[in-house]
């Protein structure tokens, strides 16, 4: 049965208290989106993030390199300076414990745990800076916020979100036909309008519907064209970093056919083709499919997504009740299968079982000493250097489709390594006194383990307190959940 | 079917192995061959490594990221002036580029293409082993595979106890505490546990990050030298598996200093050094590339190219025949594209990864390509890429 709060959650602080119906506890977790738990002053919108994101690159990339062109040691003095002065070292780590936080502070961790579900599946990969400014903010406004709505209006959000439309291209998808496509100016820079696929094949495959689907590079190019002109607002003064808006005149016109179904021209037909994908079958078997794959097992059952799929259709995939049902199934399978967690929830388990968390995140007022334009200390850089390191970053996966939910991906000599160096640098999180604590192991089985002797038993062997949370935080019961 | 001498001598050499003959014998009269792959993820262009020389159409329809001062390979081919490494390859002639190929796979998805072109099949997601794993799993080669990246790649699977390296920081525990967790993996059927806490072990404190001396050891040209190190030691693994992201240019490809081009050079100084730092044992190697697809021909609004087909593969090393252009080039003509807008591809992949195999692991072509891809219609170009 404990295992179920390290399953759906990160397990049980040592002192806490187990609750007695454990499904109620986590599905009640999920009925609303909870405020932050994070009290720091910095909680930036994603549209103000973009201000610090333009500077960056405007500056970096046509100031600076003008006025140092014969100055390199200049040249790079003045971009540690550009980039104090824009926090372009600062805003991820400050994310990053936000993110955490509500994992092993708040009183919402399933909804934390399934929060991480949902950035992954609408990733923001690392590409043109955006994991420096964007990406944490994207993930509170566009898919936290959208946890107690409907899946379809968290995929039509994140979808428009500006960082998403800048991260897969349709920037610079561009109808073909459109009264932009034959502007003088084209012609003159060499710059014809032409489609980029990029996005509308992720709409499909990564957060629809999925291959599975049976779609074709027509239907494809066919999305593509009803998402022409869904850009940032171009404007005379500024391309960068303005609000996404339909721009009829970049958009193709004439009727476009996905699927076998007819769409008008015009900007409403975005709205409606999303709709179509979210209500596609095979739209909720794949996600169905997801959630198990990331609470339950590898392989799910046929039994194990009919459950979250019928929670689907009868609340028209209203995300709560789709939770539910999810949850259910992993209380259910909760003794049978046993999933191997990845390095993240890994890491939130251990700080959260260990009792640390006054350590991790670090406290809000350490963080809020940090003001821009100074150099950011180690300290606050330590959450993104440890998301590297163990190798499951949330805003730096390398591709659209985000991190794997398959145990195999995450088993390499090296992420073993990665997990005992690791879980020694949780230990070290400790005060002094609860480092001196030799009772605080048996606190930690006792209360989240049904077969505390046996592991009680292995752990005593560690020579000292660090080495017995090596051992205990790399052992089978707690590797997978 | 003509079997040549090679394929007789490899046929026996199979057989023996497989009538009980163990290896120590064998080991002491064939040298050590080693297979390093580099996957180029995002497709790469070989249309921008690799342009064709003179066609004019072909240059309309990049006016703005076509690459120029490019280096002459042959009467039609040209190599990405930026590719040093791979040139000296080319000189000393032991580099091949083999053109117009792709694995078969037309869909155009990045996540299914790479899947594919590490699994080998034909359907994506269907194998969950990848096509180097299953023959070194038939070569009997367990515990040969290194990857130089923090998880392990499909690709290697399908064979057990391989080892990756990317080093981390700090210092590992005591050897107990290594013992202790090792035999508990042992009592619970933790086998790929246990096998990577085998490796463990044998880690040394060295080989962590430790001081400054260590900086920059993540990068790809780093971890070639460290690659070397491992591959030149007679009982060092025989595989080595490199990643190269961000071949994905859609918007921004650039020209000679451009994005793709990036991404082209940290593939060219993996093989650089490699090649510096294995020595004589380049000789006995064969380093090649794997990519999901190549790019559109004509480029977008963006400066950038579409997913596209046909694409190329580099060749190195002092197994390769000799330095050559190998391709049944199917021409740029709007008839002779693939779906009217790609380079196609006249070429399997697989036949290419076959026959780099059946010579590297000293196995049958035939085996490879009934045991490894499933017994699909690959040619064996062994006589023609590779040294017998």
């Amino acid at each position: 049965m404990k295992n179920f709060f390290r399953k759906v959650a990160f397990g049980l602080k040592p002192e806490q208290e187990m609750p007695s119906d454990p499904l109620t506890w986590a599905q009640k977790q999920v009925e609303n989106v909870a405020e932050l738990n994070w009290k720091g002053k910095y909680i930036l919108s994603e549209k103000e993030m973009r201000k610090y994101w333009i500077r960056q690159r405007v500056e970096e990339d046509t100031i600076l390199r003008k006025k140092f062109k014969n100055d390199p040691k200049g040249l790079k003095r003045a971009e540690r300076q550009l980039e104090n002065e824009t926090g372009r070292k600062f805003w991820q780590n400050n994310e990053i414990c936000i993110r955490h936080a509500e994992g092993v502070r708040s009183n919402y961790p399933v909804l934390a745990k399934l929060w991480y579900f949902w950035t992954n599946h609408f990733t923001i990969s690392k590409t043109q800076s955006l994991h420096n400014f964007s990406t944490g903010a994207y993930q509170r406004e566009f898919i936290r916020a959208n946890m107690d709505k409907t899946f379809e209006k968290m995929a039509l959000e994140a979808t428009i979100a500006w960082p998403m439309i800048m991260h897969l291209d349709n920037k610079d998808n561009i109808g073909p036909n459109s009264e932009s496509a034959k502007q003088e100016w084209r012609r003159k820079e060499k710059r014809p309008a032409t489609l980029n696929e990029n996005h509308a094949r992720e709409l499909m495959e990564l957060h629809t519907i999925s291959p599975k689907a049976g779609y074709t590079q027509e239907d494809v190019v066919e999305l593509a064209k009803i998402m022409t002109g869904w850009r940032p607002k171009w404007t005379k003064k500024s391309d960068q970093g303005t609000d996404v808006r339909f721009m009829s005149d970049r958009h193709e016109p004439g009727k476009k056919y996905v699927l076998g179904k007819e769409y008008k021209s015009g900007r409403k037909s975005l709205r409606i083709a999303i709709k179509d994908l979210v209500n596609h079958p095979s739209c909720r078997e794949f996600i169905a499919t997801k959630l198990c794959r990331y609470l339950i097992t590898d392989n799910p059952t046929k039994q194990m997504i009919t459950p979250i799929i019928k929670a689907w259709e009868q609340s028209d995939g209203y995300l709560p009740e789709v939770h539910k049902a999810a949850i259910k199934v992993a209380f259910e399978y909760n003794d049978k299968y046993r999933k191997f967690q990845n390095p993240e929830n890994w890491w939130l388990q251990t700080i959260n079982m260990s009792g640390n968390t006054y350590a991790y995140p670090i406290p809000e007022k350490r963080i809020d000493q940090f003001e821009l334009g100074i150099r950011v200390t180690e300290e606050i850089r330590e959450p993104d250097r440890l998301l590297m390191d163990i190798g499951c970053h949330p805003y730096k996966s390398n591709q659209p489709n985000g991190y794997s939910d398959l145990s195999s991906d995450w088993l390499s000599t090296e992420l073993l390594i990665r997990r005992l160096l690791y879980a020694k640098k949780a230990f070290h999180r400790y005060n002094i006194n609860d480092q001196l604590d030799n009772n605080i192991h048996e606190k930690i089985i006792r209360t989240n383990f049904d077969n505390p002797d046996k592991i009680l038993k292995i752990v005593s062997k560690g020579k000292s307190n660090e080495e017995k949370h090596m051992i205990l935080f790399n052992l089978p019961e707690v590797l997978r959940a | 079917m003509k079997i040549s001498r090679r394929d007789f001598l490899k046929g026996s050499a199979t057989t023996l192995f497989l009538a009980g003959f163990n290896l120590p014998a064998l080991a002491l009269t064939s040298k050590k061959k080693n297979l390093v792959v580099i996957m180029l993820r995002g497709g790469m262009d070989g249309l921008c490594a690799v342009p064709i020389i003179g066609d004019k159409n072909f240059e309309k329809k990049r006016k703005s990221i076509l690459i120029e001062n490019t280096i002459k390979l042959n009467s039609d081919f040209a190599l990405h002036p930026k590719l040093k490494g791979f040139n000296d390859c080319w000189n000393e002639n032991t580099g091949t580029i083999v053109h117009a190929t792709s694995i078969p796979y037309t869909q155009r998805s990045h996540f299914e293409g790479q899947n594919l072109m590490e699994s080998g099949g034909r359907i994506p997601y269907k194998d969950k082993t990848g096509w180097v794993g299953r023959a070194m799993k038939l070569a009997n080669l367990e515990g040969d595979g290194l990857a130089l990246s923090l998880p392990m790649p499909l690709l290697l699977r399908g064979v057990p106890k391989n080892n990756n390296y990317f080093p981390g920081r700090g210092k590992l525990p005591r050897e107990d505490t290594l013992e202790l967790l090792r035999s508990v993996y042992a009592e619970s059927s933790e086998d790929e546990l246990l096998e990577m806490m085998n490796y463990i072990k044998k880690r040394k404190d060295e080989e962590m990050i430790g001081g400054y001396s260590s900086h920059g050891s993540r990068k790809n040209k780093n971890l070639a030298k460290k690659a070397a190190v491992y591959l030149r030691k007679a009982s060092g693994p025989r595989v080595a598996v490199f990643e190269v992201n961000g071949f994905d240019t859609h918007a921004a490809q650039g020209g000679v200093d451009g994005t793709h081009t990036e991404c082209l050079v940290e593939m060219d100084d993996i093989i650089k050094n490699l090649k510096d730092n294995l020595k004589e044992t380049y000789q006995d190697t064969i380093i090649l590339t794997v990519t999901e697809f190549g790019r559109t021909i004509k480029q977008n609004g963006g400066n950038g190219t579409e997913h596209g087909y046909g694409t190329a593969i580099f060749m190195a090393g002092g197994l390769l025949k000799k330095s050559q252009v190998y391709t049944d080039w199917p021409g740029l003509k709007k008839k002779e594209l693939f779906d009217g807008r790609d380079l196609n591809a006249t070429i399997d992949a697989r036949s290419i990864y076959a026959s780099a195999m059946s010579t590297v692991f000293d196995l049958d072509f035939n085996r490879i390509r009934k045991e490894v891809f499933w017994g699909e219609d690959l040619q064996d170009l062994s006589n023609k890429l590779f040294k017998a």
